[in-house]
């Protein structure tokens, strides 16, 4: 074996790596926030208003990448039906008593670290699926308890931006529990779409070689994240 | 513990390490040769000029109308009077490089004034040349303020302008037509030329002074 031989194996995970990433590239590039017209009906609403905040809380939720991106992770080695919903309800879970709990309380947490801390998520989730704890650490944390912990740091990111748009105490908790219930329906439709194209994927021979390098680029999709949220900190809103 | 999301065979420690770095180093790339120029206007090294994405980056734009109300009527300025005449070639309308498009400003200070007039020769309609007379602060840094004056089409205008704001104030030229075409400028005022190469005047334009 000559000694160039055993990077091989790095190299073409790199370039699939690589590949896969381009297909995320498009998305990148902004912030997930509620924005337009969307915050200034929110701003605007008084009393109660369930359909929109439906329909908003749905919409956040299938336009959130930095969301989906976690839940690909999270759903990515899954093969039996009853574990994805084991998983997605202890995420929803979390997500949901941060949500409600953030909104209603109001805890004033920089919304820029708490969307580092969800890149930060991403990144855990496709090092951990790679086998990267056992295989440096020989320690994997529970996974269950992982996805419910980083459910509530979702929902800390979800609070923050309901937060920022000034919600109308008239009709706040209908209002939020609406939000809240959209979201389920926003992840339950964009679950399907990911679960369909995972099991496609997977019944494919490429998934065997694809699988670790889509991880990395999960993972590096997650760096981005933290990163635009880290400047986002440092330098104020991105314009 | 739970054995379910786990991958059948993980890579080797090595292997997860590298591949760890170089997705840190994937994402230090993607932030600082894209991510930061376009969204946060910050190009320490220079990668987001070099691609051209930092230009996506504009600041957020104030717009105020272009009347002054309240102005006296009789003002008296401590800048020099000067007049220049400005002459701007530009190429057909069908040039894709936009060499059938310039802008030329100059500076005014806030409330300073200048008489202006201009006609452009060779177009083979009035309606094929078009002109935006516009005004904005210079500013590197969030936001920058816009007046908008004009927007129209025609070979030839005249009038005057009082700044509502310290600024670059002058004219976006487009030549619609299939001729080349020349602009003569003429200003009069209390303003002062734009150097070569710096905002409102990026063509390096020259200006030819009249004697006062």
């Amino acid at each position: 074996m000559t000694p160039l031989a055993q990077y091989k194996p790095i190299a073409r995970q790199l370039v699939t790596m690589i590949a896969v990433m381009l297909a995320f590239a498009a998305s990148e590039a902004l912030a997930h926030a509620i924005g337009g017209r969307d915050a200034a009906f929110v701003a605007a609403t008084r009393g109660p208003a369930p359909g929109p905040f439906l329909y908003l809380g749905a919409k956040h939720m299938v336009t959130g990448y930095d969301h989906l991106l976690f839940l690909f992770g999270v759903i990515f080695f899954l093969t039996r039906f009853r574990d994805v919903v084991l998983y997605v309800t202890l995420f929803s879970l979390g997500h949901s008593i941060t949500l409600l709990s953030g909104v209603l309380i109001g805890f004033g947490l920089d919304s820029y670290l708490v969307d580092a801390a969800i890149g930060l998520s991403v990144v855990y989730k496709a090092f951990d699926n790679v086998g990267g704890f056992e295989q440096t650490v020989g320690f994997r944390p529970g996974p269950r308890l992982i996805v419910f912990g980083f459910g509530l740091i979702h929902g800390l990111g979800l609070a923050t931006k309901l937060e920022q748009l000034g919600l109308n105490p008239q009709g706040l908790l209908v209002n939020l529990v609406s939000f809240n219930v959209g979201v389920e329906f926003g992840q339950v439709a964009a679950l399907t779409v990911l679960l369909a194209l995972i099991a496609m994927w997977r019944r494919t021979r490429l998934f065997n070689t694809t699988a670790v390098a889509a991880n990395f680029a999960i993972m590096t999709a997650g760096f981005v994240l933290m990163g635009l949220q880290l400047a986002g900190y440092v330098w104020g809103p991105a314009l | 513990m739970s054995t379910e999301a786990e991958i059948a065979a993980p890579p080797a420690r090595r292997t997860i390490l590298l591949l760890t770095l170089c997705a840190v180093a994937a994402a230090l790339l993607i932030l600082f040769a894209a991510v930061l120029p376009a969204e946060y206007n910050r190009d320490p090294t220079g990668l987001g000029r070099l691609t051209g994405i930092a230009r996506l980056w504009a600041p957020e734009e104030q717009k105020i109308g272009g009347a002054i109300t309240g102005a006296p009527a009789s003002r008296s300025y401590p800048v020099p009077f000067r007049s220049d005449i400005v002459e701007i070639q530009l190429a057909t309308g069908d040039d894709t490089n936009g060499g059938n498009e310039l802008e030329y400003k100059v500076h005014l200070e806030k409330g300073a004034s200048y008489v202006y007039s201009w006609s452009v020769s060779g177009v083979s309609d009035p309606e094929e040349f078009y002109t935006e007379f516009h005004g904005h602060t210079v500013t590197n840094g969030k936001s920058m303020t816009v007046a908008e004056y004009r927007k129209a089409t025609g070979a030839s205008d005249n009038g005057v302008l009082t700044a509502p704001f310290t600024g670059i104030h002058g004219w976006y030229f487009q030549n619609q037509s299939v001729p080349a075409v020349k602009i003569t400028l003429r200003l009069a005022g209390f303003y002062t030329l734009i150097p070569a190469g710096q905002p409102g005047n990026e063509k390096g334009l020259g200006a030819r002074q009249l004697a006062p």
